[in-house]
């Protein structure tokens, strides 16, 4: 019996796809051959001139590979932006910030902890704690959607990246204040202020939610690994 | 038999129409094709994959693994609401473009 799904992998194994995705082409590429050739039989071809005519449908297998590769690659680009960054990153702000109000209407408050003397840092903990699951959803969502490693990380410290923004945009806020209301303001307590809840707000949420990226995104390869050696094991039975 | 590049030109056409009847697996879509254009349209796997997956990627058609009756598994194809939504523009644009050449022939035969 020829393994029609191993013929298929040499012939693309530089098919520079992720894992599974190669895995399910190589099946269904493989389905489609075993059927060629079968039907041949059927017609009451040798097994070599079956052979033969079956492999004939394939002049060029890099060409094909290629031409598999751009296909594969192709589509809307916005709307696979929206799906595997936008959607997946403000899914896990919105959630992140409704259990941050939760938390703060059931009377928990974020806690001032010091480090080295008279530097603090605001940290909010049990908001802390639940981030590393919202950034892991926010990373699975995005990696469902095809995201790349790059995109997965953006989508999962979505809200990390959106509240530095919104900190960053304080600067030139404050400095129109500053001219309207007319009053000079101590830059150095901005200054302590922002480094304080920089830390806590940004830094180490930001570490939280990419530290479940990497776990998230561990957990998704290895169902993908899984499925892929199913596929594979049942094409094989079959 | 027709050229190569109307062949590129109308495949999309092809398998957006058999797949209108159902879903339907790879091999069977290219036998299909051959047997109601009776021979003229022919798919190898080499020219159907690339297409199938180009089409997939637009939101046209969506492929999935369904175990057959022979209990082999196989990835079937079938259109999406995009996919029939593009249809009918296409089949428009293709009546109006053959109507156009047959009338140009007659013209030129006249």
């Amino acid at each position: 019996m020829r393994d029609w799904q191993e013929l298929v992998r040499q012939r693309l194994s530089g098919l520079a796809l992720a894992a599974p995705e190669k895995d399910e082409v190589h099946a269904e590429l493989a389905a489609h051959l075993e059927e060629s050739y079968e039907v041949f039989c059927k017609e009451g071809l040798p097994e070599k001139e079956a052979v033969h005519r079956t492999f004939e449908q394939v002049a060029d297998w890099q060409d094909l590979q290629r031409r598999i590769f751009i296909a594969k690659r192709s589509g809307h680009p916005m709307k696979k932006r929206l799906h595997q960054l936008w959607i997946p990153g403000f899914f896990t702000l919105v959630l992140s910030m409704v259990f941050l109000m939760t938390l703060q209407g059931l009377g928990f408050q974020a806690r001032v902890v010091s480090w080295s003397g008279p530097r603090t840092t605001l940290l909010y903990l049990p908001w802390l704690l639940s981030l590393p699951f919202f950034g892991a959803l926010g990373a699975y969502l995005s990696s469902r959607a095809g995201g790349s490693r790059r995109t997965v990380l953006l989508a999962s410290t979505f809200p990390a990246l959106a509240l530095t923004g919104a900190f960053l945009s304080m600067f030139p806020i404050g400095f129109a204040m500053e001219r309207i209301i007319g009053r000079r303001v101590d830059f150095s307590i901005v200054a302590t202020t922002l480094l304080r809840d920089g830390i806590g707000w940004l830094l180490v949420p930001g570490v939280a939610l990419s530290g479940a990226e990497y776990s998230s995104t561990f957990c998704l390869a290895d169902e993908h690994r899984r499925k892929a050696r199913r596929l594979v094991s049942e094409a094989k039975d079959a | 038999m027709i050229g190569a590049g109307i062949k590129r030109g109308t495949a999309e056409l092809a398998i957006l129409s058999v797949l209108e009847e159902g879903p339907l697996h790879g091999y069977e879509m290219a036998r299909r094709i051959e047997e109601q254009t009776k021979g003229a349209l022919r798919f190898t796997l080499a020219a159907l994959y690339p297409m199938l997956y180009r089409m997939e990627q637009r939101g046209w058609i969506r492929g999935a693994w369904e175990t057959g009756p022979s209990g082999r598994r196989k990835r079937c194809y079938r259109l999406t609401p995009a996919g029939k939504k593009k249809l009918s523009p296409l089949r428009k644009e293709w009546e109006e473009l053959f109507g156009a050449l047959k009338r140009l022939t007659k013209v030129a035969h006249a």
